[in-house]
């Protein structure tokens, strides 16, 4: 990049050294000096409508917004002198003359920042005698209500919906002091429901359905703790009373995703008090599944799966981890599954081939591994397979901010006209895996106008340098070899992130939920890496190779007589009849809710959610993030306990070690120091931040390959969320809920 | 959606336009409007479609148009205008009268539908005040007794009466001060023909000027001292200078017609006599800054205007005078009219360029500048009609005898349109410095044999002058030495009957009602004072009101986005200082000067 040039400026008498273009209100931030301001708001255009930032500069005929304000060199800038202060009393006191000011039922009192004002710069008194326009209160959707007469009209709703969102449901109507903001519908709201525009308000103007008269700011606790859908790993900043979660939003700025969250994110938090929960064990009994105490339901599943190993052999037991429990869990479900049972029958739903991408690139992943937080900064793009605004909201956010703040240049492959073609340079409408074999080698079976195109979209691309290369389940195994083999053609570092399905999908694969790998990749066929492990977990692990998930399934009831599940739904997932699985001589579910497969299982384990429990997971990008438990479910129990709990039980039956790790931390530091590319850093991820984890798959690339089938993505949408998704009542409660996947790209 | 053969190749021409679909947008709506009486969901649902936009998109623009709607107006809308102009010659009279006739209020319908009502913003015929449309006819000087015959004639379903020929007050005996340049061919028989205009020195100016070099034309437009003639009176030459040669880009010439600053009705006349030197004045501008394509943003009002100007570029371009390779010189120019929709901030610069592109006329942010990033963010020229209309003079008889005709720095003539008491309201072409008495005078003096009171020298956005402070120049620096400015050229002149209170209110709830609502102090302020002065005047004022009202319009005043919260904060603050004991006598609950007008109930 061009060395930027560097002015210098004073502000308050402060002399400071700033890159060209800076805005005259970023350089006072830097000095902490606050300079008011609603319409101004980073990452979005410019406005210098609140007028709020007025401020003196030397030599200026009049006052000047400090929003717009780009910094020169030698610019005398003044932020407290009296005209200023009078210029921000003046503007509050415009402000206040159509606001009904009723703070105490307002949703916002406590957290607004025309309330915040008013008390540091506004006049204590009001001179305004005159009718206020007034309105009623107005319903939107569901989740999105607005209340014309609180607005101050800083625009930051229809930006953050058009720039922010791409969806552009926001407009304005009517002109002066009757403009108002509007919904696209007439008189309500069909958008994407993502509530930026409720976080982005500055004031009670739009408020939240789930949220609205519920409670005041200060009798709240905040907890900050990733989101429990997808795989992007945004921080959700949950509000809590009386071990009731209320709110969901991240106005602090916490995380990666700093002010994003998509639907899910923010209102997708009510499945965990739903009343559907499993609030106790469950075991078949006669045909039918009865309460039972948790010390039984252990006492029986310890006992069967010993029977059946001891009848059968290890090998007639299969294990199915989750894409949702954190790292540890996995973790110990992984040591559970090849050190206390003896099999390496171990898998989960792939939902991307995360092992294929560490096989790929090799000791070049460190540095070629994409970070969420780096995608915003990205200036070339390749998007291939998924749909992100859909499946990766976070994702797609970081793009369209790359795009709109950074000038980045974004390039398409895929076989839908997903929603980013529309910013995107060159979309190319092909399937991604045969254009990823043109791209590599020239191959591929395209038709010549495909071809063509993927020619042009070549050609640009090869003039980008450090392109940042994002990709879903379409790719896997070989198609990945092209997709690296392409990449490492081009300009600079290529950098690649794998798109999966769910919030620890990557952390599955990464903890070696998967028949061929131990945990951080390394191959069960390495005699020293099952050595290593072995030692540690105080077992000799077994070299037989394990069946994925699908092979288990298929000879459920047949060479697999017991299967022991956790947070996964296969029957819905994998599609295989509930009868089939009925057929097992024991199936063991872990699960938050009653789900097709808990159905036929002989025992049901109620779980505590991601909300409930602390750990870790690893986001879609390899950005590892500390979980924090926000509330406590009685009667579940994490499924860190009852791995323990079991294991236990099982050893005192003489099978395995009881794990000794209590908590969740004494697994991450098991984890730090014995899985690949999970040596991090404590302090940061204590303190709330994401650290990077590489792990590194130095095998022969060839070497590597999975079956067809073997990963999918199970393509769920803004509001939907694989087997959790019928406990969203919120989210589910839009009437966008409803609409197709094509229905939904399409509307405008 | 299945429409009309006629509207159809009338959008299918308006896309031809622009480089920009959505540009034309705001011209598709009023002329589906025109033909369906109003903008139905299905309409709507339409242009979007054609358009590439979403129906927000659409319906938010079209929200912030007052000339569109979503329900229908009557067979004949009445649009009485009751701004200052129209206000001291009776507009209010001629509203209440049509009221009671009709039994029908603002923005009220007669139950048969035949009728409509809507008191409306100046309608740029200030000189033939008070004036109204009946759709888009003009009725000016009107009277009570000329509204029944008029609204007889509609009942019966008879054609209606003929309406005006032309701006009342552009064609009249010339008094012997005057120095007809851009006016001089108007009252000529077919003056809007190309036959005649080319019969009076007609596109000479043009042939001259493609001899010329880009920066030639440019030193002469300097050296003439032409100021703007919009309002804010910069020197065109050294704009044109600003916009740069070595670029990509393509550029544009906007001419600004949108005439709507209360009290201006010149470039109306200008437009509608002599469109070719217009279309002339463009074409050079376009030439010496390399811009291939002008466009003439009229006001939707101007309907009328602009089938002329149609019709003259359509001439133009048979003569080979627009299209490619004009003259045989190599040039090439494209030019079109662009209809607005009823929005006074429209006629801002940058504003205009947003609603040139479609969108809610909201302005831009300022630096850039148009010359740099202007239309469809291209350097673009944009210059009142007035200004582009003296160019050909310029080029024709050089840029030092131009600036001869007025005093030093402003250069050449002004078209002053003089409207309010006084015998002869006209428009006057003068040499830029004229004494404003003596301008008075030319008019015919203070009508009714009144005294002076006060004059606001140029549309109601400019300060007031007492009558004592009126004996000055009529130019730019002239009238800022005296705190107030020549803006556009509207003299209005208020004699000693008139209720300074009354004017205030009326100025005021202009601006409230063309305020773009964008900013804070401009929205809230300006419908904070429209009510209070609204009270005010009706008797319901309190003591502190009045240095209250001085001091928010000072709260407005240069911390606006744009220089529309200035424009009403300047009047206000010249009103209540200069006059502040009107309002204090208005405390004792009566007006001491004419009896108050009913408020009829626009917003
Ligand atoms: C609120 C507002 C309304 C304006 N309306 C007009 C107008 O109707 N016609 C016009 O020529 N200029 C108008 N202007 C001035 C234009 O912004 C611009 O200065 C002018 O078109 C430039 O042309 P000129 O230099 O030839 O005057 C207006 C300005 C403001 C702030
Ligand atoms: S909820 Fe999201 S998509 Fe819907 S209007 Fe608000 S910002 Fe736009
Ligand atoms: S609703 Fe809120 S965010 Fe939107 S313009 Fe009004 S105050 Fe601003
Ligand atoms: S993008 Fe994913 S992680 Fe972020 S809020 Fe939405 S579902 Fe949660
Ligand atoms: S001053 Fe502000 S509100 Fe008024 S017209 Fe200009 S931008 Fe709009
Ligand atoms: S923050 Fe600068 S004008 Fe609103
Ligand atoms: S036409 Fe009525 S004031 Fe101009």
């Amino acid at each position: 990049m061009a060395e930027q040039k560097q002015i210098r400026l004073k502000i308050d008498d402060r002399e400071v050294t700033v890159p060209a273009g800076t805005l005259v209100i970023e350089v006072a931030k830097r000095l902490g000096i606050e300079v008011p301001s609603f319409c101004y708001y980073p990452g979005l255009s410019l406005q210098a409508a609140c007028r709020m930032c007025l401020v003196e500069v030397e030599k200026a005929p009049k006052l000047q917004t400090a929003c717009t304000l780009v910094a020169v060199d030698g610019m005398v800038v003044h932020t407290n002198t009296e005209p200023v202060r009078k210029a921000r009393r003046d503007m509050l006191e415009f402000l206040l003359t159509n606001h009904p000011l009723d703070c105490p039922v307002c949703d916002k009192g406590g957290e607004c920042e025309l309330q915040d004002m008013t008390f540091r710069y506004g006049a204590d008194s009001s001179r305004f005698v005159e009718l206020k326009v007034h309105q009623p209160e107005e319903k939107w959707s569901e989740l999105v209500y607005f209340d014309m007469p609180r607005c101050i009209l800083c625009f930051r709703c229809v930006r953050i919906c058009d720039e922010g969102m791409d969806v552009k449901a926001l407009g304005v109507g009517s002109r002066g002091v009757y403009s108002a903001i509007i919904p696209n519908r007439g008189d309500h709201l069909e958008c994407e429901e993502c509530g930026m525009c409720i976080d982005i308000c500055p004031v009670g103007a739009l408020t939240s359905g789930t949220y609205r008269y519920k409670t005041r700011p200060w009798e709240m606790k905040y907890v900050a703790t990733p989101c429990a859908h997808c795989s992007n790993g945004c921080k959700t900043t949950l509000s809590v009373r009386n071990n009731q979660i209320l709110r969901a939003n991240n106005r602090d700025l916490s995380g990666f995703n700093r002010e994003f969250l998509c639907a899910k994110g923010r209102f997708g938090f009510d499945f965990v008090s739903h009343e559907a929960r499993l609030k106790f064990p469950l075991v078949r009994e006669n045909g039918a599944q009865k309460p039972a105490s948790w010390e039984q339901a252990v006492r029986i599943v310890a006992e069967r799966l010993k029977a059946i190993r001891d009848r059968y052999g290890p090998e007639a037991i299969g294990v199915l981890g989750s894409n949702r429990t954190t790292n540890e869990e996995n973790y110990l479900l992984n040591r559970f599954a090849r050190a206390t049972l003896g099999t390496n029958n171990v898998d989960h739903h792939r939902t991307a081939d995360y092992a294929g991408l560490a096989a790929a690139l090799g000791e070049e992943a460190p540095r070629a591994m994409l970070r969420m937080e780096e995608l915003r900064e990205a200036k070339a793009i390749l998007v291939i397979g998924n749909e992100p605004s859909y499946q990766n909201p976070l994702v797609a956010w970081q793009i369209r901010w790359a795009v709109r703040n950074g000038g980045a240049r974004l390039y398409i492959i895929n076989a839908q006209p997903i929603k980013l073609r529309r910013r995107a340079t060159c979309f190319v409408q092909a399937d991604e895996a045969e254009a990823l074999r043109h791209l590599a080698s020239g191959g591929g079976q395209l038709s010549a106008e495909t071809r063509h195109a993927l020619q042009e979209l070549e050609t640009e691309i090869r003039k980008e340098s450090d392109v940042a290369i994002v990709f879903g389940a379409e790719l896997y195994a070989k198609a990945i070899g092209d997709l690296v083999d392409f990449g490492r053609q081009l300009n600079g570092q290529t950098r690649y992130m794998a798109l999966g399905d769910y919030a620890n999908s990557r952390g599955a694969s990464d903890m070696g939920l998967l028949p061929e790998f131990l945990p951080g990749y390394e191959r069960v066929s390495d005699a020293a890496a099952r050595e290593r492990f072995g030692r540690l977990w105080g077992t000799e692990l077994s070299v037989v190779a394990g069946l994925d998930a699908r092979a288990m399934l298929n000879e459920a009831g047949e060479k697999i007589k017991a299967l022991y599940v956790v947070g996964s739904n296969p029957v819905k997932t994998f599609e295989v009849p509930a009868e089939k699985l009925a057929r097992l001589e024991l199936l063991v579910v872990q699960e938050i809710f009653p789900t097709e497969t808990t159905a036929v299982a002989d025992v049901v384990l109620p779980a505590a959610s991601a909300y409930e429990k602390e750990g870790t997971f690893t986001n879609t990008a390899g950005d590892l993030q500390m979980l924090r438990k926000a509330v406590d479910l009685p009667g579940v129990r994490s499924d860190f306990d009852i791995l323990r709990i079991l294991a236990h039980q099982l050893a005192r039956l003489g099978l395995g070690q009881p794990f000794a790790a209590r908590t969740p931390e004494e697994v991450l530091e098991e984890i730090r120091q014995h899985v690949r590319g999970y040596a991090v850093s404590l302090a940061n991820l204590l303190a709330g931040g994401a650290e990077p984890v590489h792990p590194v798959l130095e095998a022969d690339p060839k070497a590597y390959d999975v079956p067809v089938g073997a990963i999918f993505s199970s393509r769920d949408t803004l509001f939907s969320s694989g087997s959790l998704t019928r406990y969203l009542k919120m989210v589910r409660s839009v009437n966008e809920a409803r609409l197709s996947y094509e229905e939904l790209r399409n509307a405008k | 959606m299945e429409l009309p053969a006629q509207l159809e190749a009338r959008f299918a021409e308006l896309l031809r336009r622009y480089p920009r679909k959505r540009s034309a947008l705001v011209p598709m709506l009023l002329f589906a409007q025109d033909q369906f009486g109003y903008l139905s969901d299905a309409l709507i649902e339409e242009i979007a479609r054609r358009l590439d936009l979403n129906v927000l998109q659409v319906t938010e623009t079209l929200a912030y148009y007052s000339m569109l709607r979503r329900e229908p107006a009557g067979k004949y809308h009445l649009q009485i205008c009751t701004n200052v102009s129209c206000m001291l010659r009776g507009g209010y009279r001629i509203l209440e009268h049509c009221q009671r006739r009709l039994g029908i209020g603002h923005k009220q319908k007669t139950p048969d539908g035949r009728f409509s009502l809507e008191e409306v913003e100046c309608i740029g015929a200030c000189t033939g005040a008070p004036a109204l449309q009946v759709n888009y006819d003009y009725y000016e000087n009107m009277t009570p007794e000329r509204l029944d015959i008029l609204l007889e004639t509609l009942a019966q379903g008879a054609p209606p009466p003929p309406p005006v020929p032309h701006t009342s007050g552009a064609v009249h005996p010339r008094h012997p001060d005057e120095v007809p340049v851009i006016s001089r061919r108007f009252g000529i028989p077919d003056s809007r023909t190309l036959r005649v205009y080319r019969e009076h020195d007609g596109y000479r100016a043009l042939e001259k000027a493609l001899g010329m070099k880009p920066e030639e034309i440019i030193e002469e437009v300097k050296k003439s001292n032409l100021r703007g003639r919009g309002g804010a009176g910069f020197p065109a030459g050294v704009k044109w200078s600003f916009v740069p040669k070595d670029t990509d880009k393509p550029k544009y010439v906007i001419a600004n017609a949108d005439e709507s600053e209360p009290g201006t009705c010149k470039d109306r006349p200008l437009m509608e006599f002599d469109p070719h030197q217009l279309i002339e004045g463009m074409l050079i501008a376009g030439f010496a800054v390399g811009a291939h394509q002008g466009y003439i943003y009229i006001r939707g009002e101007y309907r009328y205007v602009m089938n002329i100007l149609d019709e003259a570029i359509a001439e133009a371009y048979a003569a080979g005078l627009l299209g490619k390779n004009i003259l045989g010189s190599g040039f090439d120019f494209d030019l079109c009219t662009h209809t607005g929709a009823g929005a006074y901030e429209c006629g801002e610069e940058s504003a205009l360029m947003e609603s040139l592109e479609g969108k809610r006329g909201y302005p831009r942010i300022r630096p850039p500048f148009p010359a740099l990033v202007g239309l469809y963010g291209c350097p673009t020229v944009i210059n009142n009609v007035e200004t582009l209309s003296s160019v050909p003079a310029v080029i024709l008889h050089g840029g030092e005898w131009y600036a001869s005709l007025g005093t030093p720095k402003n250069g050449g003539t002004r078209l002053f349109a003089i409207s309010g008491h006084v015998n002869r309201p006209g428009i006057y072409e003068l040499p830029m410095g004229y004494n404003l008495l003596k301008m008075i005078d030319v008019a015919g003096g203070v009508a009714n044999g009144k005294k002076l009171k006060a004059v606001i020298p140029g549309g109601s956005s400019t300060p007031l002058l007492k009558a004592e402070e009126c004996d000055l120049a009529m130019d730019f620096d002239s009238l800022a030495r005296a705190g107030s400015m020549l803006g556009s050229g509207a003299v209005i002149v208020l004699d000693e009957e008139t209720c300074m209170v009354d004017v205030a209110r009326r100025i005021m709830r202009f601006y409230a009602h063309e305020s773009c609502g964008w900013c804070i102090p401009c929205r809230e302020g300006t419908a904070w004072l429209r009510q209070m002065l609204d009270r005010f005047h009706a008797g319901g004022g309190r003591s502190e009101d009045i240095p209250l009202i001085g001091e928010l319009s000072q709260n407005m005043l240069g911390r606006t986005f744009c220089p529309l919260g200035d424009a009403a904060a300047m009047p206000t603050i010249s009103i209540v200082r200069k006059w502040r004991h009107e309002f204090e006598e208005h405390l004792k609950g009566r007006c001491p000067y004419k009896p108050a007008e009913v408020l009829a109930g626009a917003d």
